[in-house]
């Protein structure tokens, strides 16, 4: 392989609270490669929108206390804020879940949408909203130079995600972090989204990572996947492989838990047990034993590390690293 | 061209969208006009205001066509005159005009109440935003100083701070606002809290944009219509407190003439002149009536929500 565009390294993110340290993120390690999309997987609250913010360093109130982000030789969590401010927007853009409230309600959609290539290329406000306009048009807002001067409210949910993969991309990024780009948006507008994300992947080369709880998008978007369970990654791997043959109990039980079409009429849905473990208090050994279905007495007591299990796949699971083959309970 | 028809397709809100393209863009501040412009007795109020304002600007012009005196033209053979031709609103124990003193007053208390306004908006904004903004720390010892200058018995203050200060239309206004921006602070603080969750200040810091960017271009323009309001409301409140100052001699000085001073010297001669007394009143009572309504019609034009 060559060398990866975007390096994480054991990084670790935690949050002070009341009720003590929260390891949102903890020694989560992964590469992003130019051109790719790697989908991030898992329930909400595991840490995947806080290893993202991470990775830009807007985690505040969190803390980043261990591990590296390189880029480009330097590595993210050492450089000075000024130097972070010209990676944002510049090198890495940022797509956020709820588009919404994602555009300033009082400035027009041409203004916030040349507002990155302002900033960092130092453009004049015309030549900025020409580029902007032109990169609307790109992502599929008709009549774009009219559309620019509306105001978000005027744009519609898939329009304004629309004019924020723009914004997104008129600084030409290398990397492009999409945090639940779809989540607030309507079937069949997500469906749109999604092939403006693929396209742009194509078309510009941006290598995009995307968030997500949806193992639907990740198989249609995807190379690689990985998987997170509170705070750390649970397993790693080309998408089609893991969806085939998962090796980790968790994905397993995601995988098990969506609905079939061709399922037999009044089965039932196949939940996964429990809740996600509370963060400040997790349990020993393997965070997900408790609910997992495949658990031995180890997992209990040692914490598994995240190796190469099978062929193309890491995992970290007692089970499978033991050779046991995940199938049906 | 990234999927065109796939546009032509799926997109059906955005093909119905263009034909809507010659609608003029509805902003929030071209609503907000539209309400306000629709509230008739709001907006008699706004224009009674600028009236006031208008008088006094250009009081010099006034006192030299329309009354022909100088507010401290003293004619000891015209002293309490009853309104006529000679004082159109009569004179007073030393013979000067009323009207025109009542034109240079507006100066004052207008003049006053303005930069009392400007001065507690731009320290209460500043330091309201910064708290808001960065929280944490900074919050905390900046709120309890805020909690701090409330807490003082603001008339003490401005008495003791007229003694030490020799009171002029500029000081006065200082002393007022040195109070008065810490409820713009607690205001400016609430509403950047809530609009600093929203993920358009996430998306803009994740564009490189630095904390001073996000203060002024992003925050600022989403806490204006409170500032707005606060601004037209507060005018009132501060006539009245600048009135009041004056009537207790700690404001401006005769023979300067304000509002407030002129009550002041009316009070002596209540029997052989009621206009005396009564003129600045209605002068006082009018201004704050005026922009209280105007302030509520404001509020209501910006955050109908509001309205109770």
């Amino acid at each position: 392989m060559t060398q990866p565009l975007l390096e994480v390294q054991d990084l670790h993110t935690v949050f002070s609270t009341k009720e003590g340290t929260v390891k949102a993120v903890d020694g989560v390690s992964f590469e992003l490669h130019s051109g790719e999309t790697l989908g991030i997987v898992g329930e909400s609250g595991c840490g995947k929108s806080v290893t993202a913010m991470s990775i830009m360093r807007l985690q505040r109130p969190g803390r980043i206390v261990g591990g590296k982000v390189m880029f480009k030789g330097q590595d993210l969590t050492r450089i000075s804020e000024y130097e972070m401010r010209e990676i944002r927007g510049r090198e890495i853009a940022m797509i956020f879940q709820d588009p919404m409230t994602s555009l300033n309600p009082v400035y027009r959609v041409g203004w916030q949408v040349s507002e990155p290539t302002r900033l960092h290329n130092g453009w004049d406000a015309r030549k900025a909203l020409s580029s902007a306009v032109n990169m609307l048009g790109r992502v599929g807002i008709p009549s774009a130079s009219a559309r620019a001067r509306d105001y978000p409210h005027q744009f519609s949910g898939g329009m304004r995600q629309r004019a924020m993969i723009a914004m997104g991309l008129t600084t030409t990024p290398q990397v492009l972090i999409a945090d639940e780009p779809t989540t607030a948006l309507d079937v069949t507008i997500q469906a749109q989204i999604l092939d403006l994300l693929r396209d742009v992947n194509r078309e510009f080369g941006t290598a995009t990572i995307l968030i997500t709880h949806n193992l639907g998008v990740v198989a249609g978007m995807c190379q690689r996947l990985i998987v997170m369970y509170a705070g750390k990654v649970v397993e790693a791997g080309p998408t089609a492989d893991v969806f085939a043959n998962p090796k980790h109990p968790y994905t397993w039980s995601l995988l098990r838990s969506i609905p079939r079409l061709d399922a037999e009429r009044h089965e039932p849905l196949k939940p996964i047990e429990g809740l996600p473990p509370n963060l400040v208090d997790l349990p020993s050994g393997c965070a997900f034993h408790p609910r997992c279905v495949f658990r031995v007495e180890r997992c209990a007591r040692d914490v598994p590390a995240l190796i190469q299990v099978g062929g193309t796949q890491r995992a970290a699971c007692w089970v499978t690293q033991a050779g046991t083959e995940l199938k049906g309970v | 061209m990234i999927g065109p028809s796939r546009v032509a397709e799926l997109d059906m809100p955005a093909a119905g969208i263009e034909t809507g393209t010659a609608r003029p863009a509805q902003s929030y501040w071209n609503e907000s006009w539209e309400r306000l412009r629709a509230n008739r007795i709001g907006i008699a109020a706004g224009i009674l205001i600028l009236i006031f304002a208008v008088i006094a600007v250009m009081a010099p012009l006034f006192s030299l066509i329309l009354t022909h005196y100088q507010p401290q033209t003293i004619n000891l053979d015209q002293t309490f005159m009853k309104p006529g031709s000679t004082h159109l609103l009569g004179s007073d124990e030393l013979g000067r005009d009323t009207l025109t003193r009542l034109i240079w007053g507006a100066r004052v208390s207008l003049g006053v109440a303005f930069l009392t306004v400007a001065m507690s908006l731009t320290l209460g904004t500043t330091v309201g935003m910064v708290a808001g903004y960065y929280g944490g720390w900074i919050d905390d010892v900046l709120m309890r100083l805020v909690d701090t200058v409330l807490a003082i018995p603001a008339i003490f203050l401005f008495i003791l701070m007229s003694i030490l200060f020799r009171p002029n239309a500029f000081t006065l206004a200082a002393i007022v606002a040195s109070v008065g921006w810490g409820s713009v602070a607690r205001l400016v603080r609430g509403e950047v809290l809530s609009v600093k969750q929203r993920d358009f200040i996430l998306a803009t810091r994740s564009i490189g944009a630095r904390d001073t960017r996000l203060m002024l271009r992003h925050l600022l323009p989403n806490v204006l219509p409170v500032l707005i309001v606060a601004a037209s409301l507060g005018v009132g409140q501060i006539i009245l407190i600048e009135a009041a100052l004056d009537f207790l001699g700690l404001g401006i000085q005769p023979p300067t003439p304000s509002w407030g001073n002129m009550l002041t010297n009316a009070q002596s001669y209540f029997f052989r002149s009621g206009f005396l007394v009564a003129l600045p009143g209605i002068a006082i009572f009018v201004t704050v009536l005026a922009s209280n309504m105007f302030g509520n019609a404001i509020r209501d034009a910006f955050d109908p929500r509001l309205k109770s």
